[in-house]
């Protein structure tokens, strides 16, 4: 690790933040934690979408599974989906029920003359009534639905007449279309539609200083390459520049496009709550394994482990409880504690969510 | 220029055009005219059997080519005498002759009450899987009921599936063409390899080929044939015939005034010499001569004279193109003179393989051929009924109308039912071969498998069967002449290579004859000599002629010059010359082809646009017309290396793509749809003349182009597991199932049915017990729509009256099926209860590993993995791919089209265009890499294309930059899921008891020699037993130590502890089984039946009769012979080596085993 850079915190500077995207700059982390929190808001990052249709009429030209699976794309609003919604699995009813699950339903029919779109728009979000159940029953009872905003679970730009509805179907008069629709929580993982973030824009030395790369060119390298917009946060090479084959990577251009269901915000705080989780159970999950670990080896007690503690005794309780991308962050990075020891108090990054990660389960 | 280009360029995705055009689809005739221009020859070449109207005289009445053939067909003679001289000879004449014939439409059965609309539409045909008949009528193929916006007609509807006549090459009519074949010197003693042959057509494009063969005595003999047989006369016959020429009138014709050509000179006195052994010198004397010969093949009237006969010979098979004597007088002379002069080696022979010498078979002539034999057939069958009645001596009176009746019903006349089956099959059922070289392979069901393959058939033209089978290649080899008329890249590969191509863009077929009676007039004012002009210099003059009528003879100069003038004439609408006329102009060259001016006007030749340089007269000139559609589609293609082009054409057709927009109104058997189709970003400019954007045929994708992971090697990609969840190539497959209830066993054979559709009364609807069956059927038997069907469920339910139980169809495929649509099928009348029904099967077919994609560029590829998102590589902008490609793609391949496409896409992309990828828009001057690279240099991308990545697992730049870009992808309809093939056990041949093959059967995939080979080589050994011997057809078998024979088991049953005894109360050993050999009991017992015997006698035990041969058996296993047959093993064989062993028993040879 250079000594000058472990002096410094991360920070991060926010360049641009609107409705649905974040431009930020994350400084002195290493480029396993950055690519680490990329990887997390992409994939790791509970949303709720509809996962279940049960068609009742359907007269339109496309299919129904077809239909199904436009409904799963349609972003639903899951603002604090970790604490507003349990997975289904870990919940004790049969196949869904209001702490598990959110029922949308959709029922329209044209009558006119011309043709008519059906849209995200025509989704109603109701609440279960008893026959919705087919005696299967309510999970334990919990304070899941009081965490739920307004619209959670509403699709998208519903009530905003600005954001354009998602076409689903167009039907013409006589046609219809009546189904329920049950959406569950889920990670992107598992399938992309429960993926917050439509794009992650993610790039490190605009100048290639670092020489990871190549820019192949045919007879000008500067007229061929055109410099990203990064470059002009950056210092450009010197002609005479020498190469520092010993620099690292330590500011992180990051642009995060959301569809919507969460804020982009709320993506970037997840994703650093849901790093933080991860990293606590790899810490946890070496703690169950204290009898089996050499003599000598000192555990720590808190969950932000120096960096020594867990590199040191990674033979022991690795893999085992950690998911795919806890792994991928720890493998190639070269110095691993890097940014471990200060996201926890990170200035600024405090985030709410974080309070709820303790009780998140890993799959 | 290339600036002015540039603007010019003015790509567009024509959304909003399409969608208004779809919105407000224009109330007669259809969006794209192009798509009906393009099948016009089917269409015209069908509408000219009945409608000749603009005819010019002397080209037919107006009335069709039908009518031209009833003409032809003329008369049938009866006499209601026997003809013997002692009766009243051949007594009453009757003439029988068809007056004319009329099609009509298909129409609803009489019966029918109901209907409002008595026509029917082929859209009904099609999907009540019958047949669109009683029509006949091309104009009710062109008006097709417009289901389809884009629908085009010139296809039949035969029992539900869509059927065109193929397009077949044949010999250009009139026109003599030279050949050299060694094969003709097996023809008879003295002929050689030397022939001329004019493949003559008349007005009802009904053909007779005659062939002028050289014999080597100098004398040439002519061919033709009669009802499939051939028949050759000398050549002379038949020129003293046509008009009684003399024989100086012959030399000098011949001769055209070369006399110091002692060649000529020398065959033509052969000629005239060898005709004087057969003593006929008058024209008239030939004629009998013809008439008598003939008479008895021909089938004229009885009481025609020799002479009639003779001479009806010569109208109806000789240079049937022409009519007067003089001309086919004319005509055969300048044959006679082609055919030495080719002798001679002063010219050369001509390729039939070149398309100056071809023409197309155009479906409604051949149509109309097989209508017009048919009805001659019928009218032949009439007059042998009647001539069988004669001599059989049954009353004929030809004034009674009840006789005439039984006649006429006793003789087929439903035409239909035989050009139904020829429609059907493709077979030619035919008396006399049409003139043709092949009886099969006529018609093609044109599959609506995506919208590329569907055009395809409609412009796809055959060599003909005949030269499939052709070792040589010379055939299938792309000339240089073919430029403009077929298609240099769109054939397949493998064996119909060069024999199946498609015409080119712009070729047009001419379906109807030219004005062109008024031609020779002009250029006799313009300096040609008449064919009455005495004394013309062969030498120096050409011989013109027009549709193989020889009009007159020209100097080579005024040749020329009446070549131009046509040219100029015909481009400038001058003389009323018509634009179609075909002008060929052969000038003299030694050694080369026969010259002369050749003049066509007929129908049946393929025409392309040029541009005559003397005037510049521009006939739609594009460098892209000599592609053919599917070819015009790949993208810069001129980047391609050549055989990329051929791939494609092939695979655009396999694509699963959009076959039809009214997929509601489909019955075919399997159907494959691409679920999110899109418009490429990057398209020639055809894309929208061909509505291509109508049915969409694949998906952009981002490709890089990397090596990553390591799964995308050997043309294997990656797919982002993302964009496929998201939908990313995800298909549907239709399939149909029918369901006739008259072809289920136990079903009535009488009118009245005995199997209804529907649950019985047996059959539990509700409550607790309901029948698992109520899941998917209704109360009327049928599948609820959208029903989920897995292999065994019931898909239809029927109740049979005789048992009053209720049946079940059961859903055989092994893939989950939806069930989409179930169409009731009733009868033509439409009053006869349900007994048919076609169920549409939707079976979902989203991407899997194994599936294959390809680009369109012949770049096919096969998904090896679905690889997350996250992992995927990303570009700075947060770009990642759908697909990824690996770099060794492409070297090899030269695919650079696929590289300029990836660059086009992305700026496409960028800037919101729709790129042009017309080839031959760019040159070395203007580059497209110039062109595209400032477009995504503007986007802010490198110039070539390349960006840097990031690992999607370090999140660090890749030492490389990548290529990435937008590429259209097009998936297959190869998918591993109809191909799979995975057994452990399974069902076994029940003779040998190995494996049975095929995937059908849940077979095995045959472990074969040079696998076995293989493994040896290897050593493995355990292996080798393994799939031989274990997993195959292991068998354990009981084989005799003592003879060493495997199929001489016999049992004896001492289960209880019993023994057996012989005859002679002896014990008869066995083993512990009771198993014993019966061979070697059988040898003992005789041995000791003969012991006994000797030992009665006194006398000593005669020797063991001796085998003839002795197997070599180690003398340890012969002293089991003590054992008496009990001494049997049990050994472990393939259960084949026992099959082997019976069956050469069987041959009387035993195979001995040593056990040891």
């Amino acid at each position: 690790m250079q000594g000058t850079h472990s002096d410094l915190e991360p920070s991060v500077r926010i360049r641009d933040l609107k409705k649905d995207r974040v431009n930020f700059i994350l400084e002195n982390v290493d480029l396993a934690f950055a690519n680490s929190l990329r990887r997390v808001m992409m994939a790791d990052l509970p949303t709720v979408a509809i996962d279940l249709v049960e068609i009742q009429a359907n007269t339109t030209v496309l299919p129904d599974e077809f239909i199904a699976h436009r409904l799963g794309m349609v972003p639903l609003v899951s603002s604090n989906c970790d604490e507003g919604m349990r997975y289904t699995r870990d919940c004790t009813c049969m196949a869904a029920c209001q702490y598990c699950s959110i029922q949308l339903k959709l029922d329209v029919a044209c009558h006119n003359n011309t043709t008519m779109d059906i849209t995200s728009n025509h989704l109603e979000v109701t609440s279960y009534q008893m026959n919705d159940f087919d005696n299967t029953g309510e999970g334990e009872a919990g304070d899941e639905p009081s965490k739920r905003g307004e619209y959670f679970g509403h699709p998208v730009g519903k009530n905003d007449p600005d954001v354009a509805p998602v076409l689903i179907c167009k039907i013409r008069k006589g046609q219809e279309l009546k189904l329920r629709c049950i959406a569950k929580k889920g990670i992107a993982k598992e399938h992309a539609k429960w993926s917050p973030c439509s794009a992650v824009s993610f790039e490190y030395d605009p100048h290639n200083k670092l020489r990871h790369t190549t820019h192949w060119f045919e007879t000008d390298e500067r007229a061929e390459w055109p410099l990203s917009e990064n470059a002009s946060e950056e210092e450009k090479p010197r002609d005479d520049e020498v190469f520092d084959f010993n620099a690292v990577p330590r500011k992180f251009y990051f642009e995060v496009e959301t569809d919507g269901s969460l804020g982009p915000q709320e993506v970037v705080m997840l994703g650093l709550a849901e790093l933080q989780s991860k990293l606590a159970q790899i810490v946890l999950g070496l703690k169950k394994t204290e009898p089996e670990m050499l003599p000598g080896e000192r555990v720590d007690e808190a969950p932000q482990a120096p960096a020594d503690s867990w590199g040191a005794s990674g033979g022991g309780g690795w893999g085992g409880n950690t998911s795919g991308n806890a792994a991928g962050w720890g493998s190639s990075s070269p110095n691993r504690g890097g940014g471990g020891n200060t996201w926890g108090s990170g200035g600024g990054w405090s985030s709410p969510a974080q309070q709820g990660a303790a009780g998140w389960q890993v799959s | 220029m290339p600036d002015a280009e540039r603007t010019r360029r003015k790509p567009t995705f024509n959304t909003l055009a399409r969608e208004e055009a779809f919105r407000n689809p224009p109330k007669n005739g259809s969006t794209y005219n192009i798509l009906n221009e393009f099948v016009l020859p089917h269409l015209e070449s069908f509408n000219a059997l009945f409608d000749d109207s603009g005819l010019p005289s002397g080209d037919g009445d107006g009335r069709g080519l039908i009518s031209l053939g009833l003409e032809d067909i003329g008369e049938r003679v009866v006499f209601d005498g026997d003809g013997k001289v002692d009766n009243r000879g051949w007594g009453n004449r009757m003439r029988i002759w068809i007056e004319s014939a009329n099609i009509a439409r298909p129409m609803v059965p009489d019966k029918d009450k109901h209907s409002t609309t008595r026509k029917v539409f082929p859209s009904e045909a099609r999907e009540r899987l019958t047949s669109y008949r009683a029509p006949r009528n091309a104009q009710g193929l062109r008006t097709c009921s417009y289901h389809e916006p884009e629908e085009f007609g010139g296809y039949f509807v035969i029992n539900g599936n869509e059927r065109l006549i193929r397009y077949l090459i044949l010999p250009r009519r009139n026109h003599v063409i030279s050949l050299i074949r060694p094969t003709f010197a097996n023809r008879g003693p003295s002929y050689t390899q030397y022939a001329v042959q004019i493949r003559c057509v008349r007005p009802d494009q009904t053909a007779v080929t005659n062939s002028l063969h050289y014999l080597s005595n100098g004398s040439a003999m002519l061919r033709f044939s009669w009802r499939k047989q051939e028949y050759v006369i000398p050549i002379m016959l038949v020129l003293k015939a046509l008009f009684g020429a003399s024989d100086k009138e012959i030399f000098e014709g011949v001769m055209m005034q070369d006399y110091e050509n002692t060649f000529l000179t020398d065959r033509v006195e052969l000629l005239l010499r060898s005709f004087k052994m057969f003593t006929l010198s008058t024209g008239e004397q030939c004629l009998e001569y013809l008439g008598d010969k003939f008479r008895v093949v021909l089938g004229t009237p009885e009481d025609w004279t020799n002479h009639a006969v003779g001479a009806w010979l010569i109208q109806k098979l000789i240079l049937v193109h022409l009519n007067s004597p003089r001309d086919k007088y004319r005509m055969l002379l300048f044959m006679l003179r082609k055919l030495y002069s080719v002798v001679s080696g002063s010219c050369c022979a001509d390729n039939p393989d070149s398309p100056q010498h071809q023409e197309v078979l155009l479906p409604g002539s051949l149509y109309g051929m097989i209508i017009k034999e048919r009805l001659e057939e019928t009218l032949n069958q009439i007059r042998n009924t009647i001539t069988i009645d004669v001599r059989n001596g049954v009353t004929v009176d030809f004034n009674d109308k009840k006789y005439f009746q039984k006649v006429l019903s006793k003789v087929n006349f439903d035409i239909g039912s035989k050009l139904s089956n020829f429609l059907a099959t493709g077979n030619l059922v035919s008396p006399t071969g049409l003139d043709l070289q092949q009886a099969a392979g006529f018609t093609i069901v044109a599959e609506k498998l995506n919208w590329q393959r569907y055009i395809s058939h409609f412009r796809c033209i055959h060599r003909g069967a005949f030269f499939a089978e052709l070792k040589t290649t010379t055939v299938r080899k792309l000339l240089p002449e073919a430029w403009g008329f077929l298609c240099p890249v769109h054939t397949p590969d493998g064996s119909p290579c060069g024999l199946l191509n498609h015409l080119s863009r712009t070729c047009r077929i001419v379906t109807s004859p030219l004005t062109v009676a008024h031609i020779p007039a002009i250029l006799a004012a313009h300096g040609m000599s008449q064919t009455t002009t005495q004394s013309i210099d062969g030498r120096k003059n050409y011989c013109v002629q027009l549709d193989g009528r020889v009009i007159g003879w020209a100097r080579p100069a005024i040749a020329t010059q009446l070549a131009m003038n046509l040219r100029i004439w015909k481009t400038e609408g001058i003389n009323e010359i018509p634009l179609d006329l075909e002008i060929g102009l052969v000038p003299e060259s030694k050694g080369g082809q026969y010259p002369g001016l050749f003049l066509f006007s007929t129908r049946a030749r393929m025409m392309r646009p040029v541009k005559y340089l003397a005037n510049g007269r521009d006939d739609q000139h594009n460098p892209t017309n000599f592609l053919s559609i599917l070819a015009n589609l790949t993208p810069f293609s001129d980047f391609n290396q050549s055989p990329r082009n051929i791939y494609q054409c092939q695979m655009g057709k396999q694509t699963m793509g959009t076959p039809s927009t009214a997929l509601q109104h489909r019955t075919d058997n399997k159907l494959y749809r691409l679920q999110t189709g899109q418009t490429p970003v990057v398209r020639p400019a055809l894309h929208n003349t061909y509505a291509m954007d109508s049915f969409p045929n694949g998906t952009n994708a981002i490709v890089a182009v990397i090596s990553y992971t390591g799964y995308d090697m050997e043309d294997a990609m990656i797919l982002n597991k993302s964009a496929h969840e998201r939908g990313f190539a995800y298909g549907t497959v239709y399939k149909s199932q029918i369901i006739d209830l008259k072809d289920v066993p136990g079903a009535s054979k009488s009118a009245t049915p005995t199997l209804h559709f529907g649950l019985g009364r047996d059959i539990q609807r509700n409550g607790e017990k309901a029948h698992s069956c109520v899941e998917f059927i209704d109360a009327d038997g049928l599948p609820f729509i959208g029903t989920k069907l897995t292999s065994g469920d019931p898909i239809a339910a029927y109740i049979d009256d005789t048992t009053g139980k209720t049946r079940f169809v059961k859903y055989k495929g092994d893939e989950m099926g939806l069930v989409d649509q179930v169409r009731l099928l009733g009868s033509d009348a439409g009053d006869s209860e349900l007994q048919k029904l076609h169920i549409t099967l939707r079976i979902t077919r989203s991407p899997v590993i194994g599936d294959k994609f390809s680009s369109r560029h012949g770049q096919k590829g096969v998904c090896s993995q679905k690889w997350p998102a996250v992992d995927m590589p990303f570009s700075e902008s947060g770009m990642q791919p759908d697909v990824i490609i690996n770099p060794h793609a492409f070297p090899s391949r030269m695919t650079i089209g696929m590289l300029v496409e990836s660059m086009a896409g992305k700026a496409g992309a960028m800037h919101g265009l729709a790129q042009d990828a017309t080839p031959f828009k760019f040159t070395e001057e203007d580059t497209a890499i110039e062109y595209f690279g400032e477009q995504l240099l503007a986007a802010g991308y490198n110039y070539y294309g390349n960006e840097p990545m990031y690992s999607g697992i370090t999140g660090q730049e890749f030492a490389a930059d990548i290529y990435i870009g937008v590429v259209y992808y097009q998936r297959l309809r190869h998918m591993v899921l109809d191909k799979f093939q995975v057994r452990t056990t399974g069902p076994v041949d029940p003779v040998t008891r190995q494996p049975v093959k095929g995937r059908k059967r849940a077979g095995g995939i045959r472990f074969g020699e040079m696998e076995r080979d293989a493994l040896i080589a290897h050593g493995t050994s355990f292996l080798l037993q393994d799939r031989l011997m274990n997993c195959s057809d292991y068998s354990t078998a009981w084989v005799c130590r003592t003879c060493g024979s495997l199929i001489s088991l016999g049992y004896e049953d001492i289960s209880l502890g019993e023994v057996a005894m012989g005859a002679s109360s002896s014990l008869r050993p066995s083993g512990p089984g009771g198993e014993y050999c019966r061979v070697c009991r059988a040898a003992a017992e005789a041995q000791d039946e003969r012991e006994r015997q000797a030992l009665a006698a006194g006398k000593a035990a005669p020797p063991l009769p001796q085998a003839d041969v002795k197997v070599a058996i180690s003398s340890q296993h012969v002293l089991g012979r003590a054992s008496k047959g009990g001494d049997l093993d049990v050994v472990a064989i393939p259960y084949v080596f026992r099959y082997l062993c019976a069956e050469l028993a069987s041959m009387g040879i035993a195979v001995s085993l040593a056990v040891t």
